[in-house]
C-alpha cells in the first residue's frame, strides 16, 4: 500500500471508539524493543550495518502476508518533512525515528494497528496500538508477531539480562506498555500530583501525550511501566492493569463529586468549550486541546448529546500542526495554522452534530 | 565586618536568602561573592555539575569524588572497553547508552549495580526466545473462555456438554499448576 493511504487516513483503527472503558482510556499501546545479534546498536553502527539490518528485518516482515495482516515498508529518508511529521502525530513513528538519516524505516500494517520501526534507538521497535483499555489483548498481538520474527531473526538475547537493548532502561523484557488516559476530574481536583508520585514508587511513569513538557495539555496522560528487568511480562502487565483500573475508579468518583458540588459551573465550562470549538476563528493547539477535553467530559457525563467520542478522538489527532498543514495542503506559519485549525474544528463539529441529531430522533421513535 | 567565607577580607556584599519564609543574611567579600553561583547557595567544591555527571549520578554511581579517587576510578573505567564496538564503561556512564549487544558481556560485572538502581532486579524473568513462556498466560485465557462456555451450557441445560467442559477446565488447571512455568 502506498504512503498516501497512511497519511490521508485520519481515523486509524485504534482510534475507533469501541474498546473497554473507552470514555476514560483512549488507547493502549504495547512496544517491544529488540536487537539483532552481531550488529552494533543504531547509535554506533555503520551505514552498511544499517542497510543490512533494514533488509533482513523488512524481508522477514514483508514475507508474512498470511492474509490477515499485510505490511508496507517506507524508508524515512525518502519521506518529506511534513509526511514524517504526520506519521509522528499518528504515533506510527517516534520523533527520534523521524530525524534519522541512516537507513531507518518503518513497516506498517495496513490497518495501522501495528508498526515496526527499524533502526530507531534499537534495531527493532515492535509497536501495537488498540482502542480503549485492553492491555493483555494488545500484548498478545504484539507477542505473536515477536514470536514469528524470532524464528527469522537472530535476536540479541542473554540468559541473565534478557533481551539486550541500547538503553539499560529497556533491557530484560524490552516491554513498554502504555495507556493513554483522559483525566479531567482528577486534574481539576489537583490529585494528579499525588497519583504521579505514587506511580513513580510503583515503577511507573506519567507523561503528557503531546510530547515532552506537555504534562497535562488536554488533561491527557500517558501511563506506562518504567521497569523492564526483574519482572516478567505478565507481572508488568498485571501491575499496570491494576493501577489503571484504580485510576479509572478514582476519576469516575472525582467526576461525580464535581458534578454534585458545582453542576452549573461545570456545565458552563463544558458548553463554553463547545461554543468555542464550533465558532472560534483563531485556535491555538493548546486552546483546542483544552476545549476538546471539556467537551469530552461533557459527552461522558451526558451533558452534551449527539457528539460521538470517535469524532473527539479524531479531532485530538487533527489539531496537531502536521495534520493542520496537511489539511491546508501547504506548509504554514504558526498564526496561519491557528486559522486553519479553527476552520477544521468548525467543520468537524458542526457537520457531525447535524448527523447525530437525525440519529437522535430515530432513537426517540424506537 | 569580615567575610563569612574566607574570614580574611572585609565583607562588602550582603546576600539575602529566603528559605521557607525565613529570611537570613550573609556577608561576603567581593572575591568570595564572585565565585558564588546564584543557584547554589552552599559553597561546594562540586559546583560545576555537568550533565554527564548528572547522568552518572542518576545511575547511582558517584563518579566524581575527590581528585585522587577520580583518577583511580577513571583508570579502572577506561581499562575495559568492548572488543566489538570499542565502548568503555565510562562512556556508558556519561551517555547512558551502550554500543552493541556484546557490551552486556563485556561489562557484565558492572552492569548489575546500575540495574539495581533503575530496574526491579538484575535477572531477566520474562520471555525467552524459542520457548513459549507465555504458555501460562494463554492457558489462563483459554480457561476463562471455556468457563464462559460452561456457564452458557448450564443456562441452556446442555448438561452433557457442561460435564465435558468442566473436566476440560480441571485438566487445564492441573496443567497450569504443574507445567505452567510460573516464573518467580
Amino acid at each position: 500500500m502506498n504512503l498516501e493511504h497512511f497519511l490521508k487516513n485520519k481515523a486509524p483503527s485504534w482510534m475507533s471508539n469501541n474498546g473497554a472503558d473507552a470514555d476514560i482510556v483512549i488507547s493502549t499501546r504495547i512496544r517491544l524493543a529488540r536487537n539483532l545479534d552481531g550488529y552494533r546498536f543504531p547509535r554506533s553502527f555503520s551505514e552498511q550495518e544499517a542497510k543490512q539490518v533494514d533488509d533482513v528485518v523488512t524481508n522477514a516482515l514483508l514475507n508474512i502476508n498470511k492474509g490477515d495482516q499485510n505490511f508496507s515498508h517506507f524508508t524515512i529518508r525518502e519521506m518529506a518533512a511534513l509526511q514524517r511529521q504526520v506519521l509522528v502525530e499518528k504515533h506510527l513513528i517516534s520523533p527520534l525515528l523521524a530525524k534519522k538519516e541512516k537507513s531507518a524505516s518503518v513497516v506498517i500494517s495496513n490497518d495501522e494497528s501495528i508498526s515496526v520501526m527499524v533502526n530507531e534507538e534499537d534495531h527493532l521497535r515492535i509497536q501495537c496500538l488498540a482502542p480503549g483499555f485492553q492491555i493483555f489483548e494488545t500484548y498478545e498481538i504484539t507477542n505473536k508477531l515477536d514470536s514469528y520474527l524470532e524464528k527469522h531473526l537472530p535476536y540479541a538475547f542473554n540468559e541473565t539480562f534478557g533481551y539486550l537493548t541500547c538503553c539499560p532502561t529497556n533491557v530484560g523484557t524490552g516491554l513498554r506498555a502504555s495507556v493513554m488516559m483522559h483525566l479531567p476530574a482528577l486534574t481539576m481536583s489537583n490529585q494528579m500530583k499525588v497519583i504521579t508520585q505514587m506511580l513513580t514508587r510503583l515503577g511507573m511513569v506519567v507523561r503528557g501525550i503531546y510530547g515532552e513538557g506537555s504534562e497535562n495539555l488536554g488533561n491527557m496522560y500517558q501511563i506506562s511501566n518504567q521497569v523492564t528487568l526483574g519482572k516478567s511480562e505478565q507481572e508488568i502487565l498485571e501491575d499496570l492493569q491494576n493501577v489503571v483500573t484504580q485510576i479509572i475508579k478514582n476519576e469516575r468518583n472525582a467526576r461525580q463529586s464535581i458534578l454534585k458540588q458545582a453542576p452549573i459551573a461545570l456545565e458552563d465550562r463544558i458548553q463554553r468549550a463547545l461554543g468555542t470549538l464550533k465558532y472560534a476563528r483563531i485556535m491555538t493547539s493548546e486552546e483546542a486541546a483544552t476545549c476538546l477535553s471539556n467537551v469530552r467530559l461533557g459527552v461522558d457525563l451526558g451533558l452534551i448529546k449527539g457528539i460521538p467520542l470517535g469524532i473527539l478522538n479524531e479531532c485530538m489527532i487533527l489539531i496537531q500542526q502536521g495534520f493542520v498543514q496537511q489539511y491546508a495542503g501547504t506548509t504554514l506559519q504558526a498564526t496561519e495554522r491557528d486559522l486553519f485549525r479553527a476552520k477544521l474544528l468548525r467543520e468537524m463539529l458542526n457537520v457531525e452534530n447535524q448527523i447525530s441529531k437525525e440519529k437522535g430522533e430515530e432513537k426517540y421513535d424506537v | 565586618m569580615i567575610c563569612e567565607h574566607c574570614k580574611v577580607r572585609q565583607a562588602t556584599v550582603t546576600v539575602t536568602q529566603i528559605v521557607n519564609g525565613q529570611k537570613s543574611e550573609r556577608h561576603y567579600c567581593e572575591v568570595c561573592a564572585n565565585q558564588f553561583h546564584p543557584f547554589n547557595i552552599d559553597f561546594n567544591k562540586e559546583d560545576n555539575l555537568q550533565l554527564a555527571q548528572l547522568v552518572s549520578n542518576w545511575f547511582g554511581l558517584t563518579v566524581w569524588k575527590n581528585e585522587n579517587q577520580e583518577k583511580q576510578t577513571q583508570a579502572t573505567q577506561t581499562a575495559t572497553s568492548c572488543p566489538n564496538c570499542g565502548y568503555t564503561f565510562r562512556q556508558f556512564l556519561n551517555e547512558g547508552k551502550l554500543g552493541c549487544p556484546q557490551c552486556y558481556e563485556t561489562f557484565n560485572t558492572k552492569l548489575p549495580q546500575v540495574f539495581e538502581k533503575i530496574q526491579a532486579g538484575t535477572q531477566h524473568s520474562g520471555k525467552v526466545p524459542g520457548t513459549s513462556n507465555n504458555h501460562h498466560l494463554v492457558l489462563k485465557k483459554q480457561i476463562d473462555s471455556i468457563r464462559e462456555q460452561l456457564q452458557q451450557a448450564i443456562i441452556d441445560e446442555r448438561f452433557e456438554d457442561a460435564v465435558k467442559l468442566r473436566d476440560e477446565i480441571k485438566d487445564m488447571e492441573r496443567k497450569l499448576q504443574i507445567g505452567g512455568v510460573d516464573t518467580p
